[in-house]
């Protein structure tokens, strides 16, 4: 994502008082069938208080935690589910639909619409957006393999979250080395 | 306890549990021993073996707890286990322990205090099917399951499901109509 | 019952069909058949603490008193305890997701900054 983008959105988006704890957060419907049949599942749903706990627990001096405690210092949810399974396309996709159909209330905005005919993957970035605040985050994405939804919720530092690229195992990608991207699109739109 | 929309239950519940805490543990077996048990009950048509299956379901629940990860899952973690749990037990039981020790009449007056007559020749009719439909039909009407998570919670094609489903309130009907406990209509 | 359509046999069905309360005390039974898992809990040893005989009492109040403080001291560390036990779990779960989210945000910018060569066939619709 091109780093100005994000400093923008980071500037529009910092500081401000956390909103109430539903604005933002996703209904996330059952997933149990496709849990029995993943082979691997991520499930975590964190509301403020277990937050809040969490964070009492993460180090200042590693590096990785004190980036997530400063992150999650103004969040009030996370909510993940993520599936992988042994063959391609293995989950419906009538369960992403009900999801994106949330998605698509007043206040949510695609943000970034990213298609890889290459790796078949699929990865589309929301954001809700209260007045001049972000109060909800969403992203969803598809792999033949895999299945992920995101929903972090509150006072949103978008600068703090691209920062975590690099981190986590993840190598980074050179966002801030201000490359170019193509004229004929902008980062936001679709890729084709 | 038992779950409602108004009241849900946290997630940090769940949590709390497998982290050890058996207070929150009682707490989840509150919520859902009602379920489980009338699974049991109306499986095995005995309240002692629903119990006894009951607890067998929680013990499981207990062992595995690590394995479950989030409420949702656990609810159909509970009812796929109860189901299956029940369906192994009348294969593999004597007939004349799965025989109503004639508490359905005790049974029906606790769901409808209107027509127990009717409740009774139902629980009665439903202990008649085969033990496949017999689950489906509680997973359906009972514990409100849709057709594809029945058909993941008993391993079974959908269409299966839905010729079950078809076939156990055609033959329900009939024998009610037969019974004189509903009046005539017109089968599909 | 009168049956005029399918749809109200179903409901019907469902009305008799609602979940039977468990019999009573069925949790507390299943509780006293659940393992006993011994866990670690920081208790001081009684040995450490003074003698209350000091103070002139007699000796079954002074064993009293000297269990109720054991008995406190146990209660608050079993529930210090839980409580830590619930924040390094979620210290664990929140490090895996913002793992999850920052390979998906990767995966996003990989897709848009590194779009098909013109050359590349469509391998799905």
């Amino acid at each position: 994502m091109n780093a100005r983008v994000l400093i923008c959105l980071a500037a529009v988006f910092l500081a401000g008082p956390v909103f109430a704890q539903s604005k933002g957060q996703l209904r996330l419907p059952e997933f149990a069938t496709l849990a029995d049949k993943a082979s691997e599942t991520v499930t975590v749903t964190l509301d403020a208080n277990l937050l809040g706990m969490a964070a009492r627990f993460l180090s200042n001096e590693d590096p990785e935690q004190a980036k997530a405690k400063k992150l999650v210092s103004s969040l009030t949810g996370i909510y993940v589910r993520h599936y992988t399974f042994d063959s391609d396309y293995a989950y419906p996709k009538g369960d992403i639909d009900g999801v994106r159909r949330q998605l698509s209330a007043p206040g949510w905005s695609r943000i970034v619409e990213a298609r890889s005919k290459k790796e078949n993957t699929n990865v589309d970035v929301f954001v809700l957006i209260d007045g001049e605040k972000a109060q909800g985050l969403a992203i969803i994405a598809s792999e033949p393999r895999e299945f992920t939804i995101v929903n972090i919720v509150g006072n949103i530092d978008l600068e703090q979250l691209h920062d975590l690229e690099g981190n986590f195992g993840v190598p980074a990608l050179g966002i801030e080395t201000g490359k170019k991207a193509p004229t004929e699109k902008t980062p936001t739109e679709k890729t084709k | 306890m038992s779950l409602s929309a108004a009241h849900p239950m946290p997630d940090s519940l769940l949590l709390q549990a497998r982290a050890g805490d058996r207070n929150a543990f009682a707490a989840l077996v509150r919520a859902h021993q009602g379920s489980v048990f009338s699974i049991g009950l109306r499986m095995l048509s005995r309240r002692d073996a629903a119990e006894d299956l009951a607890q067998d379901v929680f013990l499981q629940l207990y062992r595995k707890l690590d394995s479950i990860e989030s409420l949702e899952h656990l609810g159909f973690w509970l009812r796929r286990v109860a189901a299956n749990l029940a369906i192994d037990w009348l294969r593999r039981l004597p007939y004349s322990a799965t025989q109503p020790l004639d508490e359905s009449a005790e049974v029906a007056a606790q769901v409808s205090e209107d027509d127990p007559l009717m409740s009774r020749e139902l629980m009665r009719l439903l202990g008649e099917l085969a033990p496949h439909p017999r689950a489906v039909m509680l997973l359906r009407y009972q514990e409100d399951r849709d057709v594809a998570e029945i058909a993941a919670m008993l391993d079974m094609p959908v269409n299966t499901v839905k010729s079950h489903i078809k076939r156990s309130l055609t033959a329900l009907r009939g024998r009610m109509i037969g019974a004189k406990l509903i009046d005539c209509e017109e089968l599909p | 019952m009168n049956e005029k359509s399918p749809g109200n046999f179903e409901d019907e069905l469902r009305r008799r069909l609602r979940p039977i309360d468990a019999p009573e005390g069925f949790a507390e039974r299943l509780m006293a058949a659940l393992p006993v898992e011994q866990k670690a809990t920081v208790v001081k040893p009684l040995a450490a603490r003074p003698s209350l005989r000091q103070f002139g009492l007699p000796a079954a109040l002074a064993a009293s008193l000297m269990v109720a403080v054991f008995l406190g001291v146990r209660v608050a560390n079993d529930r210090a305890l839980r409580e830590e036990q619930i924040g390094i779990a979620a210290s664990q779960q929140l490090m895996q997701a913002l793992r999850v989210t920052s390979q998906k945000l990767d995966l996003a910018y990989e897709a848009v900054n590194n779009p098909p060569t013109a050359g590349e066939e469509e391998n799905r619709s």
